[in-house]
């Protein structure tokens, strides 16, 4: 039932492949993300570096990382330090799951699905750790927050997600995006619809985009859990957020639309058009509201989102048992 | 059973905070997501300027006065200058009083658009803070058609204005009114029906209109708590009173409303301009006026575009005030503001804060108060120098 493809030196040169990639492309959204959401405001956004201002988030990374790196007195200096490099690596580490390359994941067993949902909760449990390490009142509050809106969207989020590994009656995600190439059906479609928005919304409140940038609100907060850190500490996190933007739009690219399958094109091309339609999703909700209060998130996810996402499953159950 | 106790939290908001774009400093004491407490403390941008307008000529507190505030510029000058005209007993010419009133229109749409922008920005509306802004351009070019500055218009001058409107200029302001009229009432529509931004500002930062009263609430802040006062129409000065407009206001006493009844404000001002300039009289649009004001006293309220700005003078027969004080309308407006911050959400402070449209360099005023005793005084200059040296060391 598990397995990993080939020896462990294919995994080795694959994963080290992957993180390249993932880097690159990470910084290839948060360009897109910026220029869709620039122009759907009628502005310009990133212009002057590069093709279009292409190499911008390149260069704003490289510059946090000539920056002094401020550790404050009061903080836990050991945490301080190491959370940004762990919120930075688990987003990564989860991609290993997802197919990039070819069809399958780099490495897949049954039950990843469930491993990675475990990570994305592992990651804010960091954020809380890095915003309490911070020793700032506004890093406590928007670590309060952060760990508020957590337990606010991740359930509805994790019974999202599992719409999807219903019908392939699988928990890998490798396999669901199998199905949706090999034995996808129609009935399937209102369910996973559904499970589609609900996936999208919960993925804005773990990505911290509008509506649910509550845990770094600028104008309240100043920049939340984050205020503390400067210098290379904050390209890491920067460079985090947008692997976690890549991740979330993997993630719902493949259990929504299959990810790398798809016919005519290659695996990887398949992938990147499917993540990418996934950002401009996100970038046109960015661009659309106002951002929730914390108190209005956590009613609208217990009060509506949770209930839906319950009732999705079971409808989705209800289906599968009638075709 | 033992309640999990959860210490009290104090959060400073400025004097270097993202919500402000001045340095002021409040301080909120926090438990949990809410606000229980709040306290200002104002003064860290205090200039001077009432003093400075003292050893300066008349001619030349026009460009002082005029920096008091970016925003209101023009109020602050209108106030002076009509002033200055009382005690020399000779108002401004018919075509200059309908300029004048032009610019304080635009002026008055460009503060507007500029704020709800902001609000929209408070509240991580990015869109609408976006689209404001580039509709505000349109405002801000026809400032600068009118006066050639987009920010210090330097229009008023005493006895008149300093600049005629041609009939190129009124072409332009006429075209202009015409996208403006257009794009407000596009966002009055977004603002009444947008659900995001109503489930921030609906039912935010409640100002009771007995309150309003009570705590001296001015402008759009009051209007938007269901009092209709606009020095503009209870003490009209320029041509207010030969132009048929509304004083808005609305009674949901909330940020919504306070949003609502500045973009209607700024329609009005449309309708003023539109009218102002059919209306507008031939005629000189400036007369010579003596350097030396005789001896007296004027105060004068004007409709600034954050509420009742009051000037006072007094004038000793030589070129110089000898006396001037300027109570802007943020001062009147932080009471209120302090109000009602207490018992909301930290997530509203920057929207309630900005509800007010505040503007603190105006506000900052210094008074010597021993805190423990409660004594206050008044230094000269030179017992001030004396004081900065000893503290320098």
């Amino acid at each position: 039932m598990a397995g990993l493809v080939g020896s462990a030196y294919t995994v080795a040169v694959y994963g080290l492949a992957l993180i390249v990639v993932v880097g690159i492309l990470s910084l290839f959204f948060e360009w897109f993300d910026r220029k869709a959401f620039a122009r759907l405001q009628n502005r310009y956004g990133p212009l002057h570096t590069g093709p279009s201002g292409l190499l911008q988030p390149l260069a704003d990374f490289i510059k946090l990382l000539s920056k002094e790196d401020i550790t404050p007195e009061a903080a836990d200096k050991l945490l301080f330090a190491l959370s940004p490099v762990v919120i930075c690596t688990i987003p990564l580490l989860t991609l290993f799951f997802i197919p990039v390359f070819s069809k399958e994941a780099i490495v897949f067993f049954e039950g990843d699905l469930i491993f990675a949902l475990f990570l994305a909760t592992l990651l804010y449990l960091f954020v809380f750790i890095a915003a309490w390490s911070s020793t700032n009142p506004f890093s406590i509050v928007g670590g309060v927050r952060a760990a508020l809106q957590l337990m606010s969207y991740e359930i509805p989020l994790a019974l999202a997600l599992i719409v999807p590994a219903m019908f392939a009656k699988s928990l890998s995600i490798t396999t669901i995006a199998k199905w949706f190439e090999t034995s996808f059906q129609p009935y399937a479609l209102v369910p996973l619809a559904l499970a589609f928005f609900i996936a999208v919304v919960c993925a804005q409140a773990e990505l911290e985009r509008v509506p649910f940038d509550i845990p770094e609100a600028e104008s309240e907060i100043v920049a939340g859990w984050q205020t503390e850190f400067s210098g290379r500490k904050l390209a890491l996190l920067r460079l985090a957020s947008d692997i976690e933007l890549v991740l979330m739009a993997a993630l719902i690219a493949t259990l929504f639309f299959g990810g790398a399958a798809g016919p005519w094109l290659p695996p990887f091309a398949w992938f990147l058009i499917k993540t990418t339609i996934v950002v401009f999703v996100f970038a046109n909700i960015r661009a659309l509201f106002a951002r929730f209060r914390i108190d209005q998130l956590l009613r609208g996810a217990w009060g509506i989102l949770l209930p839906l996402s319950m009732l999705n499953v079971f409808v989705a159950y209800v289906l599968m048992q009638m075709m | 059973m033992s309640e999990l106790e959860i210490p009290e939290i104090t959060i400073p908001v400025g004097p270097q905070h993202p919500a402000l774009h001045e340095p002021e400093n409040f301080t909120f004491k926090v438990d949990g997501e809410y606000v229980v407490d709040v306290e200002a403390r104002i003064g860290y941008n205090h200039r001077g300027i009432e003093k400075a307008a003292e050893s300066r000529s008349y001619i030349q507190n026009l460009y002082l006065f005029e920096r008091v505030c970016g925003i209101c510029s023009h109020a602050h000058t209108t106030a002076f200058t009509l002033n200055i005209e009382e005690l020399l007993d000779t108002p401004k010419p018919p075509r200059a009083q309908y300029i004048s009133m032009i610019v304080a229109e635009l002026e008055r749409i460009h503060s507007h658009t500029l704020w709800a922008g902001v609000a929209g920005h408070e509240i991580g509306f990015h869109s609408f803070f976006m689209y404001l802004w580039r509709d505000r351009e349109v405002v801000m070019d026809l400032l600068e058609a009118v006066s050639g500055n987009r920010v210090h218009y330097a229009v008023n001058t005493i006895g008149g204005v300093r600049r005629d409107i041609t009939p190129e200029v009124e072409k332009k302001l006429r075209k202009g009114m015409d996208i403006l009229e257009e794009r407000l009432k596009t966002y009055r529509t977004l603002a009444l029906e947008e659900p995001t931004l109503i489930k921030r500002c609906e039912g935010v930062g409640v100002l009771k209109p007995e309150d309003a009263r009570r705590l001296c609430a001015v402008g759009p802040t009051l209007r938007a708590s269901g009092i209709k006062h606009d020095v503009r129409a209870n003490d009209p000065y320029l041509a207010y009173d030969e132009i048929d407009w509304e004083v808005v206001s609305y009674d949901l006493c909330d940020v919504l409303s306070r949003i609502l009844v500045r973009i209607d404000e700024a329609l009005q001002s449309v309708y003023i301009i539109r009218q102002a300039l059919d209306k507008l009289p031939d005629g000189p649009y400036k007369v010579r006026v003596p350097r030396n004001v005789p001896e007296g006293e004027s105060v004068m309220r004007v409709e600034a575009q954050r509420g009742e700005l009051i000037h006072y003078v007094r004038s000793n027969g030589t070129d110089r005030p000898d006396r001037y004080k300027i109570r802007s309308p943020t001062l009147g407006n932080i009471p209120a503001v302090c109000h009602i911050l207490k018992g909301g959400y930290i997530a509203d402070i920057p929207i309630v804060l900005a509800s007010i449209d505040p503007c603190f360099s105006c506000t900052d005023r210094m008074a010597f108060v021993d805190v423990n005793t409660g004594k206050k005084w008044v230094w000269t200059g030179e017992q001030l120098r004396r004081y900065a040296r000893k503290w320098r060391g």
